[in-house]
């Protein structure tokens, strides 16, 4: 890859800053690895790199423009089989650092050697449009980065407020808001990640009080957004008849469900033999109703994805991202999400001992959706 | 003794307690025999509403018992019966039973109900409190069990006046019998369990109560019946002056218990929690009701029983008036007004439209009679008498006794006294260890795998129960034309014996391999046709119903038509689902015949020898270095027996039993295995059998078949009111351990003797870190130790005087005399609010076990009391030990919030764990007093004797599966399985579920969003089927 002309941007300073404290990790022996998005030697794309050397740091870029796999799914690929000894750090948007605790909880990750680092992110462009030029691409998102995301964002980052992590999951916590042209906020979530900064001889900023006001007032201004993104979805989306005419256009790719991060069976029930029926049935299916549409259950695939991970779903947007035909997939989990969620005052990824409500019994519950 | 032994037993009274002796002796393989005398077995159960603190409908826990009780192969019901007579001796009792006339013929009559409708007699019906009338030929209640009618021969035209017969022409089935005579049964037993129960007391004397007088004042089991969703007002609660629903209630409690003048000088136990109950359910029937209690103390002292009444308050709004009503008249439209002293003295008054009466429970009328009848004496109060340590055996040897007999007892404490009395009468017993459940032999199973479905679909008509409102020949035709039905036809009544042999006949004559029933529901009937299908030699798990009766017929009355439509939509659906119906096996589970029982305190020994008793070998722990638990720091009782005694006795007697292994300062490191085979290994025992010499091994493991926990609780260790600062201040069982001193002779204890006097004053204080947030919960025996030990102060320094602050005093039961007896002594009692909490300050400052001086405000006089004490004795809360967190992880059972070990159901399975093969007595499960830790304790060893007695349990053939290729290994079925049966296999990633455990519910097939469960019999494939069928066919 050829050298930079221009003179560094302010979001490669940043992203400088982010490998050296990963370098320094790495040569302290403070993790044996580091699992970060690294450009393609194309230059057109970014993928999930398990890499066990500085020099390969070079390349990577812990805040890339796109999201073409999302991380929970590549630490996910990583841990899926038990922890080994070794310990790996990883850089993670908060979307993914919330997918990866999800996953946790449900036995498909295992943290305990792993250290999750987060980072302010302003939203990540839309893969089709970055894929056009991605050179121009790289420009939008600086454009992005500078204006903490914009239009050209994916829809649900426009409208995301949870894309900072003041609290949460992660053991370090990197921050970018008012930070400064060059610099970076380093904050530790957790107790593993204030050792990490331990070890690395780094004092956490004390300073963090502008830190945290404009990334309040980020989150109160995209709860807003978010509100009226919702209430314009609505009309187009609630009912069974409008939810069939929103999906009547799905052409039964699946994409969706391969692509989400908490998405995690090993087989989708609606690929499976499970739903295959024998023709009488079909039959009847269209003598009921006059005819039936081929492939069948496309409505049934999307309710029932709903149905399984709406209370898990992080709001990230890769399914609408991966759907060929456009359909607003992730604002319509979202819209959903947010009710169910509310429901059991539960946010995905909050905390990591924290059960799925699924997964928990409580005598007084769900009282409002009684009688 | 056990000259004789028989496998017979006599149980008398089919409440749950009867109903829970039974079970229990049947499973142990003994010969039952149940005595009950009115028309259906239940009792008392049937007619409560809700049962607190759950709110669990009682009739809905209650039937699934009472139809096991029926179909128990091992038990007889005697119903309409009475016990003349008992003689011989234990192990050989000669009894006599009376079987009353029924006048119809249980074995033809189906309970159609068409009699009943030709009756033309109308009486008050004693079941509903006399808020309906029936007929003269009647079924006792709608659940009623066994569910034939019966004729009244007091009030029926025929009998009495010799003409009507109506009856006789309505039934189709030929079921009356007029020429049917009472009958004589002998019976010769091993040994009689007495349950008979109690009766509500009749308010009728309480004249200022005007019961009976005024329309509005109703009992509170009149109350019961209005609550009652299949009561006769169908659950709305109006006024009965004017039909309309009431907006202000009161409930009276103490009427007929801690009442001196009308003999009932106890506390029934049971009225302070179901008033709260019929005021929490009242409220949810009627929007904006506002419910008073007026009280004298709240009894809540039952496990979570003061969560409820904290609840009542702060969620449901429930008024508490600490006060005694002192009249009540009647307004203009019936309405009522109350007049009552508050605790300041003040007289008011207040309107409601309605006032319930909490009657207490008394003995059975013709107690005296009976008693006589059977040889054993009754108690002061009219109640069975027993001793306190020997609590369920009555003054005859080989009669026990159960229930609220011995005098009141709530739902749970009457199940395990009923446990606990079986217990008590397998020494009289002759029973072998079982090789299998069933007694009956069956033809071996066709092989039906690859054969095509060829179902035979059978429509009940239920008498004019469906076919009164179902087309059922029309359903029949559209059922013939259904794919894979090779056979239909309509039977009049499907679970009589003749049709079950119909069925049996079309099975080998048509081939049939598929059988769907559409009649009742498979809750009651499922179990006879799976038994019809194995005595053809069909799989029973080829079977299916379609109950097209409760939710068709029933449900839709009034509109035929649509009920003919829907019942085809049913019977369509059934026949899906059979066509897809593959045929189960059963997985036989070995027994090792040992039991461990972990804890040496009183409840462990207690159950190691109740087990021991029957003969099996048992394994008996403790963390300490010697047997006791607590018991070793109890020196007397309120009636005068010698705990001490009864703690040397019992050890004596464990450690010369020859089956029970002792092992003392042991500690679990782990327990795995589940119903029937659990292995565990134990560390640093330091002795094996104490007789033996010393057997000392680094670890140990053993093997066994059962648990059950009896790991005890402790004295919480204080830090309020100067506990641990000033030697003046010590718990109730620090007060006791030195007073056991004083009575035995030494008279310089320095703590009781102050300043070489004897103490002048005395303050106790009650429900110390209790009943308040982070503890809500009452220690349930305080208020009768501190009863306990005020009267033995009393006893050696008469002139002392003794204040004891309290809360409410909770002396329920037989207690209650004891804290009229220390009233009468001169202990004076002063309560305190929460809000205002006694205050403890040393007198001389520098002088840290000076006097005391304890500030408290009075609310009778309504500001503060100064006492100055010699000493402070705290009732300390009884505590849940922290060690309880490992083991219930370790056995996979739950805690409840305080950390007790939370039992299967609170109500019926006070001893058992969800998870088969487990159980749980004494302090373990919640605090208690002796009597009652051996209760428990000897229904904990009767339950895992219902498990010891078999050599082989069959698990269920409806459980799950996992198919491993879908499985990701989320784990959130291992979280939702209430049974434990599901573990994570770690090496392979997925879930496992074993076998024996699987109680089939469900659960985790429908929390799997990898579809990776199946329920087998409720496949998805089936329920698919089943729905597609009436969505597409149609």
């Amino acid at each position: 890859m050829s050298a930079p002309k221009s003179t560094t941007t302010g979001l490669k300073k940043r992203e400088n800053a982010i490998l050296d404290l990963l370098k320094k990790g790495l040569e302290r022996k403070c993790f044996d690895t580091v699992l970060i998005p690294v450009k393609v030697p194309a230059g057109d794309s970014y993928v999930w790199v398990l890499a066990q050397d500085n020099s390969l740091l070079d390349d990577a870029s812990p805040l890339p423009p796109v999201m073409p796999v999302h991380g929970a799914k590549a630490i996910s690929s990583v841990m899926r089989r038990g922890k080994g000894r070794k310990r790996i750090a990883t850089v993670m948007r908060p979307c993914e650092i919330s997918a990866t605790i999800e996953l946790s909880k449900l036995g498909q990750v295992e943290l305990d050697n792993v250290f999750l680092i987060s980072i302010d992110c302003p939203g990540v462009l839309p893969l089709s449009d970055y894929l056009e030029n991605p050179k121009k691409g790289g420009d939008a998102f600086e454009k992005v980065f500078k204006q903490w995301g914009n239009g050209s964002v994916r829809p649900i980052c426009q409208v995301c407020h949870r894309f900072s992590m003041p609290t949460g999951a992660s053991d370090i916590h990197i921050g970018m808001l008012e930070a400064g042209e060059r610099d970076i906020f380093i904050i530790s979530n957790s107790p593993k990640g204030e050792a990490i900064l331990k070890e690395l001889d780094i004092s956490p900023k004390k300073e963090i009080g502008s830190w945290k006001d404009k990334v309040k007032e980020i989150t109160e201004e995209r709860k807003n957004k978010r509100k009226n993104l919702q209430e314009e979805l609505k009309p187009g989306v609630v009912g069974l008849d409008r939810l069939l005419d929103t999906f009547s256009k799905c052409i039964n790719c699946h994409n969706c469900m391969r692509v989400c991060p908490v998405c995690y069976c090993r087989q989708c029930y609606f690929d499976s033999d499970k739903l295959k029926h024998p023709y009488e049935d079909y039959l009847f299916r269209a003598e009921m109703s006059g005819g039936l549409r081929f492939l069948p259950d496309t409505l049934l695939f999307h309710l029932g994805r709903m149905a399984h991970m709406s209370l898990s779903c992080v709001s990230c947007g890769s399914c609408e991202d991966a759907c060929p035909l456009k359909i607003p997939v992730s604002q319509i989990f979202g819209l959903v999400a947010d009710e169910t969620q509310k429901l059991f005052d539960y946010i995905p990824g909050r905390k990591t001992d924290e059960p799925v409500p699924m997964a928990t019994y409580k005598e007084e519950e769900l009282k409002e959706v009684e009688d | 003794m056990g000259k004789y032994k028989k496998d017979k037993v006599l149980v008398v009274g089919a409440g749950i307690a009867g109903i829970q002796a039974s079970l229990d002796l049947a499973e142990l393989g003994a010969d039952v025999h149940l005595v009950e005398e009115t028309p259906s077995i239940g009792g008392r159960m049937p007619q409560l509403d809700k049962t607190f603190p759950t709110n669990d409908c009682s009739i809905c826990i209650l039937a699934p018992k009472m139809s096991e009780c029926a179909r128990h192969p091992g038990i007889t019901l005697h119903t309409y019966s009475s016990l003349t007579s008992v003689s011989g001796e234990p192990g050989n009792f000669l009894c006599k039973i009376t079987e009353h006339a029924k006048y119809v013929d249980p074995e033809k009559c189906v309970g159609c109900r068409l009699c009943e409708e030709k009756c033309p007699v109308k009486i008050v019906d004693e079941f509903d409190m006399g808020l309906r009338t029936r007929k003269s030929i009647y079924r006792y209640f709608l659940q009623s069990i066994p569910s034939n009618y019966l004729i009244d021969k007091n009030h029926c035209l025929y009998l009495t006046k010799g003409a009507c017969r109506l009856c006789e022409k309505a039934c189709s089935a030929e079921a009356i019998n007029f020429e049917d005579k009472d009958r004589v049964v002998t019976l010769n037993c091993g040994a009689v369990i007495l349950a008979s129960g109690i009766d509500p007391y009749d308010p009728i004397v309480h004249a200022q109560y005007g019961y009976k007088r005024f329309k509005n004042v109703v009992t509170s089991i009149e109350f019961e019946r209005m609550l009652s969703a299949s009561g006769p007002q169908r659950g709305h609660v109006v006024c009965p002056s004017d039909g309309k629903s009431p907006k202000r209630v009161a409930f009276i409690q103490c009427v007929g218990s801690r009442d001196v003048e009308n003999r009932n000088d106890y506390c029934s136990s049971v009225c302070c929690m179901y008033a709260i109950k019929e005021a929490i359910i009242a409220k949810e029937h009627i929007k904006g009701l506002k419910p008073t209690i007026f009280f004298m103390d709240i009894r809540a002292f039952g496990k979570d029983f003061d969560r409820y009444y904290e609840r009542a308050q702060s969620q449901f709004g429930v008024r508490f008036v600490r006060s005694k009503v002192a009249k009540i008249s009647e307004l203009d439209g019936g309405r009522l007004r109350l007049r009552f002293a508050q605790e300041n003295g003040k007289t008011k008054e207040e309107n409601f439209d309605m006032a319930i009466l909490s009657v207490g429970l008394e003995p059975r009328k013709r107690m005296e009679e009976f008693s006589d009848r059977l040889d054993i004496k009754l108690d002061e109060f009219g109640f069975a008498r027993t001793d306190l340590f020997t609590p369920l055996n009555t003054t005859r040897d080989g009669i026990f006794v159960a229930g609220a007999m011995s005098g009141p007892k709530d739902i749970p404490e009457s199940v395990m006294s009923a446990s606990g009395a079986v217990a008590e009468c397998t020494n009289f017993l002759a029973l072998k260890r079982q090789e299998r459940v069933s007694k009956k032999e069956f033809p071996p199973e066709r092989d039906v795998i690859g054969d095509r479905p060829r179902i035979g679909a059978f429509i009940c008509h239920c008498g004019i129960n469906i076919a009164g409102v179902v087309d059922v020949p029309k359903v029949v035709e559209f059922t013939k034309n259904l794919p894979n039905v090779e056979y239909a036809e309509n039977l009049l009544y499907a679970c009589s014996q003749d049709y079950l042999n119909t069925i049996k006949e079309k099975i080998k004559e048509h081939n049939l391999n598929r059988i769907l029933v559409a009649a009742c529901t498979p809750r009651t009937h499922e179990p006879l046709f799976r038994e019809t299908l194995r005595e053809v030699g069909l799989n029973q798990y080829l079977f299916e119903m379609a109950n097209i009766r409760d939710q068709c017929s029933w449900a839709h009355m009034n509109e035929p038509e649509l009920a003919t439509e829907k019942a085809k939509d049913l019977v369509q659906m059934g026949v899906a689902k059979a066509r897809n119906l593959t045929p189960l096996g059963r997985l036989p589970v070995d027994i090792n015949p040992k039991a461990f029982v972990i804890g040496g305190g009183l409840s462990g020994m207690k159950a190691a020898l109740a087990i021991a008793r029957a003969g099996y070998e048992v394994a008996l722990i403790e963390k300490e270095s010697e047997l006791g638990g607590n018991l070793r720091d109890i020196y007397y009782t309120l009636d005068g027996s010698d705990p001490q005694k009864l703690l040397q006795e019992t050890i004596k007697k464990v450690e010369k039993n020859k089956l029970i292994t002792v092992y003392t300062d042991a500690k679990i490191e782990d327990i795995t295995g589940y119903i029937g085979n659990y292995k565990t290994r134990l560390s640093s025992v330091s002795g094996d059998r104490p007789s033996k010499t010393a057997n000392r091994k680094p670890t140990t493991e053993i093997e066994n078949g059962i648990v059950i926990v009896a790991t005890g609780a402790k004295e919480y260790k204080t830090e309020e009111y100067l506990y641990g600062k000033s030697k003046r201040v010590i718990t109730q069982l620090e007060l006791e351990k030195r007073l056991s001193s004083v009575s035995g002779g030494s008279k310089t204890d320095p703590t009781v003797r102050m300043e070489n006097r004897p103490p002048k004053t005395v303050v106790m204080i009650q429900c110390v870190d209790s009943r308040e947030e982070g503890r809500l919960y009452c220690s349930r025996v305080c208020c009768g130790e501190a009863v306990k030990n005020s009267l033995k102060l009393k006893e050696i320094y008469p002139n002392a005087d003794i204040y004891i602050l309290y809360r409410d005093i909770r002396t329920y039961g037989l207690t209650e005399k004891y804290y009229a007896q220390a009233r009468d002594d001169g202990v004076v009692f002063m309560r305190y609010d929460l809000d205002h909490k006694p205050r403890v300050e040393i007198i001389d400052k520098e002088n840290p076990d000076s006097k005391l001086k304890i500030k408290t405000v009075d609310p009778i006089l309504g500001r503060q009391v100064v006492l100055e004490s010699d000493l402070l004795v705290l009732s300390v809360s009884i505590d849940a030990p922290q060690e309880n967190e490992d083991l219930a992880k370790l056995l996979k059972v739950p805690l409840n919030e305080d950390g007790f070990f939370l039992e299967a159901h609170v109500k019926l399975r006070p001893v058992d764990f969800a998870t088969d093969g487990i159980f749980v007595c004494g302090l373990a499960h919640g605090p208690k007093y002796i009597e009652e830790s051996i209760v428990q304790a000897e229904a904990a060893a009767a339950r895992a004797l219902t498990i010891l007695s078999k050599k082989t349990i069959l698990a269920e053939g409806t459980i799950c599966s996992v198919n491993p290729d879908r499985c990701t290994g989320c784990g959130v079925c291992v979280e939702i399985c209430a049974y434990s049966a599901i573990e994570i296999n770690e090496e392979k990633g997925i879930a496992e579920i074993n076998e024996a455990m699987c109680k089939g519910c469900g659960a985790c097939s429908a929390s799997c969003r990898c579809g990776a469960i199946d329920l087998r019999g409720f496949t998805n494939e089936q329920i698919f089927e089943a729905v597609n069928s009436v969505i597409g066919y149609r």
